[in-house]
């Protein structure tokens, strides 16, 4: 069955840990059709081949790069300059992980639902620009690890496979960072396959009770 | 039609919503003191202030600006009333070509509104995403200090 | 009436010319039989005034015709003239001034003569420097390092003096006072009664006596604001977003355009589609302009997006394609024919044979970069059938009208080129190319202003930069000390690109490939200096510091690993191979103010030290640097020059330390790669140069103990990058011989 969802906002705030998705951004509809499956009717070995894309999307630099440590500082990935480098300018997001300390990522990177256009201006979305909470250290970490950290609630901004499930409807509904992977613009490798794939994936490793790899 | 709010006066431009507020400051209103330099943010010569908060206007789409008020570094201070941050510019000297520096102040301005006693790193995060082909920074450091000194009153 | 005055003691003159209204005082420049290229439109003994002060009755105008890129010229030359003239230079009006008939004596100027009065002796020490190059390669004497002429230092003066002195014999013809009797103050003559006459009511009667030339500059005791700190003339303007630049100028009824032409500079537009493009909203029309396509529309940023949606087929550039094919040609170069020796003292060859010295070798390489001034290239022009005006940024304003003569049709005297402020330069605008590209989309649509803006997409791409250069260098050491230096250096010839645009390819070998080297005071016994011209790949044109800039890291870079072999401080053999009293002082100076005892600073901190001698100015530079788990962090700079009298203290500063954060930030970060024709580098993004974070403290000292007046905006680049390469390999013990040096560390 599939369903069109419109703002489930209200629904879902309940499990966001940003705590920055601001009333001034309206809740628009998103075009993915969501098909939840009951736990247990997928197998463990199917749900770790979702993980693994899963995974493929979560490791992409487009992802990666703004869940990064403690040190609050972004990263940059630009093939043609060697790859991948902390964000130039001296750029830290702080503790605040929206920069509020120094310079915000605001001042370059606008909240706007706009089409991102023009090669190597800064990315925007439609929710306002910032470092993933520092529990959701992707960079750098392993397929286990970070595995480990989306299915545990204390780490996760306390979604269960649900929540999780509808974080990724929540955020395409107000064109946030996770569909603004898999569409960023300006000549930007997007995160692998599709924002509809990586919520079927979701869907589907959640199914299979989010299992993770051992080694 | 979108209306704008510029150095305390609304104004009507007949620009799409998509044109960034640079060129709807410069080009439609002919408000010049804020510079084209790179168009994607690396060099900062567009900074602005939206509701007091400094923004790089390449960036901003006119119809995202909405009810914010936009300030220009015309509208921080004038030759005649220069704004604390344009005195200690003008007392330490710190244009050379002085393209880049309308950004500069306006970056400065920002941050010590919010920050009123910078620290020598907080300066350094903030005012190193505005560039100077010049190399001016060592007097804009000199400066930010001293504008903190005179706005709070030393 | 043109009047010439008295020679001067130097060679030059000041008079005086009527102009509408008023009277202008200036230099005239007159045609001797020496073959002068900047004057060969003028008949033998004709002479062109170039103006420095024009008095009508709206008052006191002074003409800085150096034109302003940032670095305090126009401040300078007006103070340089009030001086003299007692007026207040932030109380009268400034101009860069007009090459147009307004100041010219139909009997004295030939029109459109092709050498501006702007940068005229700047221009003029270049292509005299040039030309005496045959003459040096046949043995004649060299003149050495400062042989330039501090012109406008006495010009400027002069033409004050004058006309001070012409106005007070104009007020003591109308008072009846004689004109010993009279002072000036403040733009007013005034009588010993305490009468006082404004200067803008004597010009007329100013303009109708023969000049008074006799005078005797003030001396610099009796200076008011010269040596001073004294407050630019434009720094409020700066600080306040109230100075328009040419970006900035408005017209009723003006266009706005903008321009996307071969990447591979000089290549061919092959065939392009503009039919989305044409019916986008605003757009008034796509024009095909030489090597490319314009676009005609509403404003600046339509422009933009209009011009980028354009599909454009284009020819191959006409150079090797790639960087790769680039270091190649220059790698065959030193094969070939030297391009010139200026230097073979001792016996190089001799010294490598002699088994008890040790003898190193070494390549280095020095990138193409983009002089990326924060304002890109921008021009507007307004046409009609039998008129071209044109305001823009520009250090060749006498060009642009030659080539817009020539581009356009219209008459010399009807093209006028109105000199804005510049958004920096760097050497970038001694090119008109971008002008001319707005003449063309004027003549398309004539009566109308146009402003033509390049993306920095379009300025990055289309910069005209300095050349990647392959130097080869041998060296011995024996007995603890430099022995031997064989310097050979590749490039193509930016004299001949440059000039080849300007006003044709000039004849002689191009010293810029081994300025730096060849011209440096130090006393090493076998030295010898060799240049290979590659040939013409990526047009290049200079950039600040020209030759100096790639040379100096290569020569001081290497210098430093003779150094290092011998077992020598660095600092010590600097001076004790010095040969020129001002470098050495320079170089003691340096010393004592850094407090040098050697490159190391203790556990993971050290120094570099590298000294450059460039355009008549010794400057020796102490860089300190720490290494950091994240990288080298650039801590201190000390840097000391030698340029005979300080004018502007605060300016000097600001320029030897602008200079220096030049000289480091390209060297750490910037650079042009060459792939299909263009260079990858299309923004700050992957072209950063130095940010606030980086920036060290510096110390910046200016000493006087010459007696030439010299320009500092240049030599303060070359020893940045090759004291810090030092530093880096005195931290680390990494030699580091290609720039950028981010290609093997990292800085924080």
């Amino acid at each position: 069955m599939s369903i069109r969802i419109m703002s489930l906002s209200c629904l879902l705030m309940l499990g966001l840990a940003s705590q920055s998705v601001s009333a001034e951004v309206e809740e628009g509809a998103h075009d993915l059709s969501v098909e939840l499956k009951p736990g247990g009717s997928v197998s463990n070995a199917d749900g770790l081949a979702a993980w693994d894309r899963i995974y493929a999307v979560v490791s992409h630099p487009r992802c990666v790069n703004c869940h990064t440590d403690e040190g609050g500082i972004p990263m940059w990935t630009d093939d043609e300059l060697g790859g991948t480098r902390p964000h130039g300018m001296n750029i830290s997001a702080g503790e605040s992980r929206q920069g509020r300390e120094f310079l915000e990522c605001e001042t370059c990177h606008q909240t706007s639902t706009r089409p991102n256009t023009m090669p190597h201006a800064p990315p925007h979305a439609g929710i306002p620009w910032q470092l993933a909470p520092v529990e959701f250290l992707w960079f750098g970490q392993d397929s286990k690890t970070i595995c480990e950290q989306i299915r545990d609630p204390r780490r996760n901004g306390g979604r269960g496979g649900r929540g999780l499930v509808e974080h990724i409807t929540h955020d395409a509904s107000l064109k946030g960072f996770i569909a603004w992977a898999f569409d960023p613009g300006g000549g930007r490798e997007p995160a692998p396959g599709t924002l509809q794939q990586h919520l079927d994936d979701t869907i589907e490793w959640v199914a299979a009770g989010m299992p993770c790899p051992q080694e | 039609m979108v209306e704008l709010r510029v150095n305390g006066v609304v104004q009507q431009v007949d620009v799409e919503e998509e044109m960034p507020l640079l060129w709807a400051l410069r080009d439609a209103l002919g408000i010049t003191g804020t510079k084209y330099g790179c168009g994607i943010a690396q060099c900062g010569a567009c900074t602005v202030h939206l509701d007091g908060r400094a923004v790089r206007a390449c960036q901003v789409a006119v119809g995202d600006v909405g009810h914010r008020e936009i300030t220009t570094i015309e509208g921080l201070g004038t030759p005649e009333s220069p704004h604390p941050v344009q005195a200690a510019w003008i007392e330490l000297q710190v244009a050379q070509c002085g393209y880049c520096q309308s950004g500069q102040i306006m970056s400065a301005a920002a941050l010590l509104e919010r920050t009123p006693d910078p620290s020598d790193d907080q300066i350094d995060r903030v005012l190193s995403a505005n560039l100077c082909r010049c190399g001016t920074y060592p007097r804009i450091k000199s400066a930010v200090k001293l504008a903190a000194q005179r706005l709070q009153g030393g | 009436m043109g009047r010439l005055g008295t020679v001067t003691r130097r060679t030059f003159l000041i008079g005086s010319a009527a102009v509408a209204g008023g009277v202008a005082f200036g230099t005239y420049m007159v045609k001797r039989p020496l073959p002068n290229p900047l004057l060969d439109d003028l008949a033998e003994g004709e002479a062109a005034i170039t103006p420095y002060v024009k008095i009508d009755a709206d008052g006191v105008t002074l003409i800085t015709p150096r034109a302003d890129k940032g670095q305090g010229a126009y401040s300078i030359q007006a103070h340089l003239i009030a001086e003299e003239l007692d007026v207040d230079p932030h109380s009268v009006r400034l101009t860069p001034g007009l090459p147009g008939p307004a100041y010219y004596n139909a009997n004295v100027l030939k029109e459109g003569s092709p050498f501006p009065q702007y940068d005229e002796s700047w221009m003029a020490q270049r292509v005299r420097g040039l030309m005496e190059l045959p003459a040096k390669l046949m043995g004649m004497q060299m003149t050495g390092g400062s042989t330039t002429t501090p012109e406008a230092y006495e010009k400027l003066r002069m033409a004050g003096a004058v006309a001070r002195e012409t106005l007070k014999e104009a007020a003591a013809r109308q008072t009846g006072v004689a004109r010993s009797m009279l002072s000036t103050e403040d733009g007013h003559v005034v009588t010993p009664s305490g009468d006082r006459l404004a200067y803008a009511d004597l010009a007329s009667l100013a303009a109708d006596i023969r000049p008074v030339t006799n005078v005797e500059l003030r001396p610099p005791e009796d200076w008011t604001r010269l040596g001073r700190s004294v407050e630019r003339v434009d720094i409020v303007a700066k600080s306040t977003g109230t100075l328009d630049y040419g970006i900035d100028l408005d017209f009723d009824d003006m266009l706005h355009a903008s321009v996307r032409t071969n990447p591979g500079m000089g290549g061919a537009l092959v065939s392009f589609d503009a039919s989305a493009a044409e019916s986008m909203r605003g757009v008034s029309q796509v024009v095909e302009i030489t090597n490319g396509v314009g676009v005609v529309a509403d404003n600046t940023w339509r422009a933009f997006q209009v011009v980028n949606a354009i599909e454009i087929e284009w020819a191959d550039g006409p150079y090797p394609s790639s960087q790769g094919e680039i270091w190649d040609e220059l790698a065959r170069a030193h094969d070939g024919e030297p391009d010139s020796r200026n230097r073979d003292d001792g016996d190089v060859e001799a010294m490598f044979s002699d088994s008890a010295a040790t003898v190193l070798e070494a390549e280095y390489r020095v990138p193409f970069l983009a002089h990326a001034p924060l304002e890109p290239m921008n021009a507007i022009v307004k046409a009609s059938d039998d008129r071209l005006e044109i305001w823009t940024g520009t250090q060749i304003p006498g060009f642009i009208k030659t080539h817009a003569a020539e581009l356009s049709g219209v008459a010399p005297e009807n093209i006028f080129v109105y000199v804005q402020p510049m958004g920096g330069s760097f050497g970038r605008r001694l090119e008109d190319t971008y002008v001319l590209q707005a003449i063309e989309m004027a003549l398309a649509e004539k009566g109308r202003p146009v402003k033509m803006t390049w993306t920095r997409e379009e300025d990055m791409t289309h910069d005209y930069p300095r050349p990647a250069q392959l130097a080869r260098m041998r060296g011995a050491v024996k007995n603890g000390e430099v022995q031997a230096y064989d310097f050979a250096n590749s490039s193509s010839s930016v004299m001949n690109s440059w000039f080849g645009r300007l006003m044709g390819p000039l004849p002689g070998p191009d010293a810029t490939i081994v300025s730096g080297a060849w011209d440096q005071p130090l006393g090493i016994p076998n030295y010898r200096v060799t240049g290979y011209r590659a040939p013409e790949m990526v047009p290049t044109s200079s950039w600040r510091s020209v030759g100096n800039s790639g040379v100096g890291f290569q020569h001081a870079g290497f210098l430093d690993e003779l150094f290092v072999a011998a077992g020598v401080d660095p600092m010590d053999e600097l001076i004790r191979l010095c040969t020129h009293d001002l470098s050495r002082q320079v170089l003691e100076e340096l010393k004592s103010l850094s407090g040098w005892t050697g490159p190391s600073l203790g556990e993971d901190r050290a120094r570099g030290v590298a000294f450059a001698m460039s355009f008549g100015v010794p400057m020796a530079e102490v860089v300190e640097v720490t290494s950091t788990p994240r990288g080298i962090r650039i801590d201190k700079v000390y840097a000391v020059c030698e340029v005979g009298r300080v004018l502007d203290p605060v300016n000097i500063e600001a320029q030897i330390t602008g200079g220096v954060i030049w000289g480091l930030g390209h060297a750490m970060n910037c650079e042009l790669t060459y792939e299909n024709f263009a260079p990858k580098q299309t923004n700050y993004h992957n072209f950063e140069g130095m940010r606030l974070y980086q920036t060290p403290e510096i110390v910046a000292k200016a000493l006087e103990n010459g007696d030439e007046v010299n320009g500092i905006g240049e030599p303060s680049v070359p020893p940045a990058g090759p004291a810090l390469a030092n530093a880096i390999f005195a931290v680390s013990g990494q030699r580091i011989r290609e720039l950028p040096l981010n290609k093997h560390v990292r800085f924080v």
